[in-house]
């Protein structure tokens, strides 16, 4: 964990060194998809993205090369007893901080595939961020609610 | 729904042996369930008869569900496969059932389907809306429909018709309880998200172990 902190910290201070903002400013960390049913009509799409540079950024849009009938960004959000399921404009991601796209919280969903992806397939995402600037990441098919082993480190950035 | 209930019934005398919980609600007193009647493609009827002599766990939500019905679905498929992994920590297996409150767009066979992608054992049952209404109201599950148009919520009055295109793209509210209907076909106990298959499975045992049909 402390190890974990310092090579982030680390991280940190080598970009903030850096002349100019670079794509790699912003990490996309351990995209996956969650295994669903293969009649499902709707697959969530979950990352941490760490912004290591000092600008505030923001997730404004999302596309894949699966055949799907949209992309949209979600928030799920607890309101008593009731869960809210409820549109984005935007995912923040904030100056030197982690937004974790888990279940229950920020994700990107993908609504009518064509086909389910099966566990193990891998789903090509494009992020497109407020800059203009993209990234696009291979995202697994996996089971589960819970960030992989080596990347609990991230919650407390929430 | 369910507050008014343990009012009504919380001056009643607390049973004996009122079991220690450590997430579960339990009903002072199981509280009957208006009757209801729902339907599972292979089943048939699924009614209260149905849920005699066993332990259910009614979970209500929709397959367009985009998050919460997913994560419940596989947190209690997670407690399925603990029970598998050791079946005294029970004295019954639950019966998982998930009532689809969608079924405009939740035929029978697509709702099986999704529910039985979690687990073999698991059950999904709807009717039509009105139905669900009454149970949802006689068991305190709230849900409402939600439109979006250019990712704005519609603020529809319940008397204006909605528009045409996004009839079919709604988003449901619905609650992330889990409810506990006991052997006598009675709710006994209610689970408030969040969830955890471990506490869930204690604390049914416990519920079990206090209960005397």
């Amino acid at each position: 964990m402390k190890k974990v902190f310092l090579r982030a910290l680390g991280t940190v201070l080598l970009l903030s060194c850096a002349y100019s903002a670079t794509a790699h400013d912003l990490m996309v960390v351990d995209p996956w998809v969650r295994a669903a049913p293969p009649n499902a009509p709707a697959l969530g799409v979950f990352m941490g993205l760490e912004n290591h540079s000092g600008a505030d950024r923001s997730v404004v849009a999302a596309r894949t090369t699966l055949a799907v009938d949209r992309v949209e960004l979600h928030r799920t959000m607890k309101v008593g007893e009731v869960m809210k399921m409820v549109p984005q404009e935007l995912i923040p991601v904030p100056a030197h901080t982690t937004t974790l796209l888990k279940p229950g919280s920020w994700h990107v969903m993908l609504i009518g595939p064509e086909k389910v992806p099966a566990m193990g397939d891998m789903v090509q995402l494009t992020l497109v961020f407020d800059d203009g600037s993209e990234q696009t990441v291979e995202a697994v098919v996996r089971k589960g609610k819970m960030m992989m082993q080596g990347h609990d480190h991230q919650m407390s950035h929430e | 729904m369910l507050l008014g209930l343990t009012l009504a019934v919380g001056g009643c005398e607390q049973t004996a042996k009122a079991p220690q919980t450590r997430s579960a609600f339990v009903l002072p007193e199981a509280a009957t369930i208006s009757d209801f009647s729902l339907s599972h493609v292979e089943l048939g009827s699924y009614d209260i008869e149905a849920t005699r002599g066993k332990w259910s766990l009614l979970f209500f939500g929709y397959t367009h569900c985009p998050d919460v019905c997913p994560t419940e679905l596989f947190m209690l498929s997670e407690m399925m496969r603990a029970l598998e992994q050791d079946p005294g920590a029970v004295s019954q297996s639950p019966q998982v059932v998930f009532v689809s409150v969608d079924p405009k767009r939740d035929s029978l066979q697509h709702l099986q389907q999704y529910a039985g992608f979690y687990h073999p054992d698991f059950i999904g049952v709807t009717s039509e809306q009105a139905t669900i209404d009454r149970l949802c109201e006689s068991l305190g599950v709230f849900y409402e429909r939600v439109y979006y148009k250019d990712g704005k919520a519609l603020d529809l009055e319940p008397s204006m018709p909605v528009p045409e295109d996004l009839s079919d793209s709604y988003l449901i509210n619905h609650s992330a309880s889990i409810l506990l209907v006991n052997p006598a076909g009675k709710l006994h106990a209610v689970f408030a998200p969040p969830h955890d298959p471990q506490t869930i499975i204690s604390d049914l045992a416990a519920i079990q172990a206090g209960w005397r049909s």
